[in-house]
């Protein structure tokens, strides 16, 4: 069982440490104090002044500005306002999470609390992915742990300040990931996303000013608050700085997570850290952040892992979740893995999404078969227009771009398929 | 007030509204700018979820929906771009990968927007060629509806409608992605008193009614604006007729009355006017208790010389006047104008009473009764009390809800010198009655009725009674021709009897059949 990552640095430094899980083991190495000085020593707007000048980005996917985030919540309001951290970790390829919940869960209780003064916040929501049983109990552990020891609670650290934190468990869908689906679902109300307006720092959770951030996200802040923006800025690229846990997996010899900055190359992180594909195989192609983004051909390997270089390949660094492929996979079958998952998980409200994702897992499985057409190619391509951008929420975009990808990097397995009405990768593995 | 540009067109439009209720509010939607949708519905929360009502929105990148974009002073909108149609075409494109394309059974063909749409802004070919979803049809889930879940394109009008106007929420989206279903919770039934709503705003073929299914295709029909006569509220209605027969009442859109809705027992209520029990004849009841069908011109010449010899010997005093609470303002004040004619001051409208809720449904089960109160027609207890006590030795009576009040005492009706009676339907008053004339139903004459508050709205003929019927006010103007009185020579017609009554009756002025046009007008003085 993985327990620690391979590569580590501040986040998960102490993973190793069994003893860093407990409150004791915490504050012996410094925890609570970054929560102590900001809320003793720091106004809100300071907080947020900071984490904006550090460039924290959002750490679940959609790389937003964390300290912009948190400035959208209302300042003067009767209602009480309210965090969801979003431990739903549902994109495959993403582990992450997980290990910050088992291995340092007062490490995000303390960005939460740093967070909650930030935006005013008397509640945080902990919504944790269903599966994750684990790590839920290990999270509420802490949590009983900081309640006991007056960390959080109606007075947190004597400061007069409230902050109480409510583990909510998922009952597992992919969509409950989205920042909205898993508002609804933490409502107890089927996980759909909801419409925009009104954004949840103006209705949230119950209807509440909410912010919604990712596990690893709040994780930074205490970091963050120790030792400044400008050290924060030492790690990674100009636009995206800091570290992040990049999950590993596939056809790699050490599938496993690596704490490494951002901007660290994918070719290197795939062949040094990960130590390339066994067997002496090649590498066809790497999803670099989860399945929702676009794929990368092995020639294009040598991209640094942040949302600036990404997207000038046409895809995004997501979750950080890099899968591997090797040499026999065969593009059609992940397509057809892919454009499953998608079809399986769409909510099933907006038109295009529901029946967009079910007619490509449709067409991609019949080429897969050995029926397709090349006119199927193009019906395909021209579906994924019609359902980006066009949706209530990201996932139609999730379920297009990658599609999008094989066909653009790998369009001559699809022909082959076509040409031989058969697959052509024996060795490919099976569906 | 912000100012907003829709295709190269500034308009004044409310504060706080969303681009498709502002033009809503203007009265254009779909009426000079088309923005085609489905899961949006005026009186409805909004969804967002169909995707069909994008628009182009300077300022941003993507379309955006029109259902859900709020307007801002300054902002300007396009309609008819190609991105936007090129939106249009892939949403009527998905929606049509599982539909079941069968339109030719389908009841709802002529008045389907999946069908309108798919022809105004789709493609004309499939590219699919797997098989389509397999789902339950002609399935029954609840005593009005059968559901079709094949044909659902998943707008969610129904849940809403449900959820947030009966507040039952018997229906919900089972399953997820293109596994969704419109189904009842397990153990529940559709079953509320407006769940036949949910086939009119059933953009599709998925929700059809029990009773209209199949009766007639839609394209037959003539939609006649009417008002449904079951109950005080007024619902402003449809009536679908084909060859002079009346198939269905569809709720009409008037925000200061039923919104968009209709109570089911309303909706139904025009099996009223088929009926078998229709009176269809005149009739007189002789001594022996014979009784026989007579032309309308026989009656109306012995009802006459009855009500002279009885006056002649009794006064004017021995008689009462009681008005139906389902006859027309002009009907009533037909009525009104003969009895002062004649002298007789006891006068009064029964008016039968039922459930009612904070809705639509009033506990006055009939059209007018607000209307009988203002022209003078009010508590039937003093009549009452005088037929029960004697003293009253005739009655020219309208419509049978003297019934209900009168109980078992309708015998001493039978007891009078002179029973008059006019009426739609057959009744237990027919056998007290010396001469009965048929009468002409709501849908069937032109006219007004007032609704609880106070509203004054038009009912015109739909249909010609396939019997010898006239409105109330017609029979009664012959009747005070036959009497020789004064202002009765004239041929009935109810559009100059309007006209009077809103001259001479303050509580209706300005309030003539004309003047309120299709969707009615408040009384000057409110409520009567």
């Amino acid at each position: 069982m993985l327990t620690v990552p391979y590569v580590t640095s501040y986040l998960s430094e102490h993973f190793g440490d069994d003893a860093f899980r407990t409150l004791e083991g915490y504050r012996a190495r410094g925890g609570y104090q970054a929560a102590k000085k900001a809320l003793t020593e720091m106004s809100p707007e300071d907080v947020v002044e900071l984490v904006k000048t550090a460039g924290l980005q959002g750490r679940g996917g959609a790389g937003f500005s964390t300290g912009l985030k948190w400035s959208f919540m209302p300042k003067e309001t009767d209602k009480p306002k309210y965090l969801a951290c979003n431990a739903d970790e549902s994109e495959p390829g993403s582990f992450k999470d997980r290990i910050l919940l088992e291995r340092g869960p007062h490490q995000m209780l303390e960005g939460i609390l740093i967070a909650a003064w930030a935006t005013g916040a008397e509640k945080t929501f902990v919504y944790v992915r269903g599966e994750y049983a684990y790590p839920a109990r290990c999270l509420q552990q802490a949590i009983d742990e900081a309640e006991a020891a007056g960390i959080l609670g109606a007075n947190v650290m004597g400061t007069g300040f409230r902050h109480d934190v409510v583990l909510m468990r998922g009952a597992g869908a992919y969509i409950c990931g989205e920042e909205t689906g898993l508002l609804e679902s933490l409502e107890g109300k089927k996980g759909q996303p909801r419409k925009k307006p009104p954004f949840p720092a103006q209705y949230g959770a119950f209807g509440m000013p909410t912010t919604v951030n990712n596990v690893e996200t709040f994780c930074h802040v205490p970091h963050i608050l120790t030792r400044g923006a400008d050290w924060f800025r030492g790690f990674g690229t100009e636009k995206s700085p800091g570290t992040t846990i990049f999950g590993v997996s596939g056809h790699v010899v050490r599938p496993g997570l690596y704490e490494l900055p951002l901007g660290t190359r994918l070719d290197e992180i795939v062949f040094e850290h990960a130590g390339g594909v066994p067997d002496g195989r090649k590498v066809k192609g790497v999803i670099p952040g989860g399945m929702s983004m676009p794929v990368l051909p092995a020639s294009m390997l040598d991209v640094p892992m942040a949302n600036e270089s990404l997207r000038e390949r046409k895809t995004m660094l997501g979750t950080g979740g890099i899968m591997v492929m090797d040499e026999t996979t065969c593009m059609v079958r992940a397509a057809c893995v892919i454009t499953y998952f998608f079809r399986d998980e769409s909510c099933g409200q907006c038109t295009q999404c529901r029946e967009g994702t079910g007619w490509m897992n449709r067409i991609v499985e019949r080429i897969e078969r050995g029926a397709g057409t090349h006119e199927d190619l193009e019906v395909l391509l021209d579906v994924c227009g019609k359902m980006e951008g066009q949706t209530i929420c990201a996932f139609a975009d999730a379920a297009a771009w990658p599609v999008q990808g094989l066909l653009r990097h790998f369009r001559e397995d699809f022909e082959e398929h076509v040409r031989r009405q058969k697959c052509p990768f024996p060795d490919s593995f099976e569906l | 007030m912000p100012n907003v540009s829709i295709d190269g067109v500034e308009y004044e439009v409310a504060e706080g509204r969303t681009i498709l209720q502002a033009i809503d509010d203007l009265g254009l939607l779909m009426n000079g700018v088309d923005i085609p949708h489905y899961c949006w519905h005026p009186k409805l929360s909004i969804d967002g979820s169909c995707r069909l009502c994008q628009v182009e929105v300077e300022g941003f990148p993507k379309l955006q929906i029109a259902c859900n974009t709020p307007v801002k002073d300054g902002m300007v909108v396009r309609t008819q771009t190609e991105s936007v149609q090129r939106a249009r075409e892939g949403v009527m494109e998905l929606l049509l990968v599982n539909h079941p394309l069968d339109c030719p059974i389908c009841d709802q063909a002529g008045e389907c927007k999946l069908q309108d749409y798919a022809f105004e802004y789709g493609l004309s070919h499939a590219r699919t060629e797997e098989p389509r979803r397999a789902l339950k049809k002609r399935y029954d889930i609840g005593p009005t509806i059968l559901l079709d879940q094949e044909r659902c394109i998943l707008c969610r009008r129904c849940v809403r409608f449900c959820r947030e106007v009966p507040e039952t929420s018997e229906l919900a989206v089972f399953a997820r992605g293109d596994r969704s279903t419109i189904d009842v919770h397990p153990g529940v039934e559709l079953d509320n008193d407006y769940s036949m709503n949910v086939a009119d705003i059933c953009p599709v073929g998925a929700l059809t009614t029990k009773d209209f299914r199949f009766k007639v295709r839609v394209w037959f029909l003539d939609d006649v604006p009417g008002v449904c006569t079951g109950c005080s509220n007024g619902c402003n209605i449809h009536l679908g007729v084909a060859s002079n027969k009346v198939y269905r009442y569809v709720p009409r859109r008037n925000d200061e009355v039923n919104e968009t809705w209709i109570c089911d027992e309303g909706r139904l209520s025009y099996k009223a006017i088929g009926a078998p029990d229709r009176l269809d004849a005149s009739e007189l009841r002789h001594a022996d208790g014979r009784v026989e069908t007579v032309r309308r011109d026989q009656a109306i010449t012995l009802a006459a010389a009855k009500l002279r010899s009885l006056i002649a010997t009794q006064g004017a005093g021995a008689l009462a006047g009681i008005a139906s609470a389902h006859a027309t303002n002009e009907d009533l004040f037909t009525f009104r104008r003969l009895l002062d004619a004649l002298g007789i001051e006891s006068r009064a409208c029964p008016v039968p009473t039922g459930r009612s809720d904070a809705l639509l449904i009033k506990a006055e089960k009939a059209a007018n009764a607000a209307g009988a109160r203002a022209l003078g027609f009010g508590d039937p207890a003093p009549v009452l009390d005088r037929l029960r006590g004697g003293g009253l030795e005739g009655a020219i009576v309208l419509g049978h809800d003297l019934l209900g009040p009168l109980g078992p005492d309708v015998s001493r009706l039978g007891s009078l010198d002179t029973v008059i009676l006019i009426d739609t339907h057959h009744s237990e008053l027919e056998r007290v009655a010396d001469v009965v004339f048929p009468a002409r139903h709501a849908a069937e004459k032109l006219g007004t009725l007032t609704n609880h508050a106070g509203r004054v709205q038009r009912v015109q003929p739909a249909l010609e009674p396939p019997f010898e019927a006239y409105a109330e006010g017609e029979i009664l103007t012959r009747l005070g021709e036959a009497l020789a009185l004064p202002g009765f020579e004239a041929d009935w017609d109810p559009r100059a009897v309007s006209k009077r009554m809103a001259q001479e009756v303050r509580a209706f002025a300005g309030c003539d059949v004309d003047s309120v046009g299709d969707s009615g007008k408040p009384m000057p003085g409110g409520s009567a």
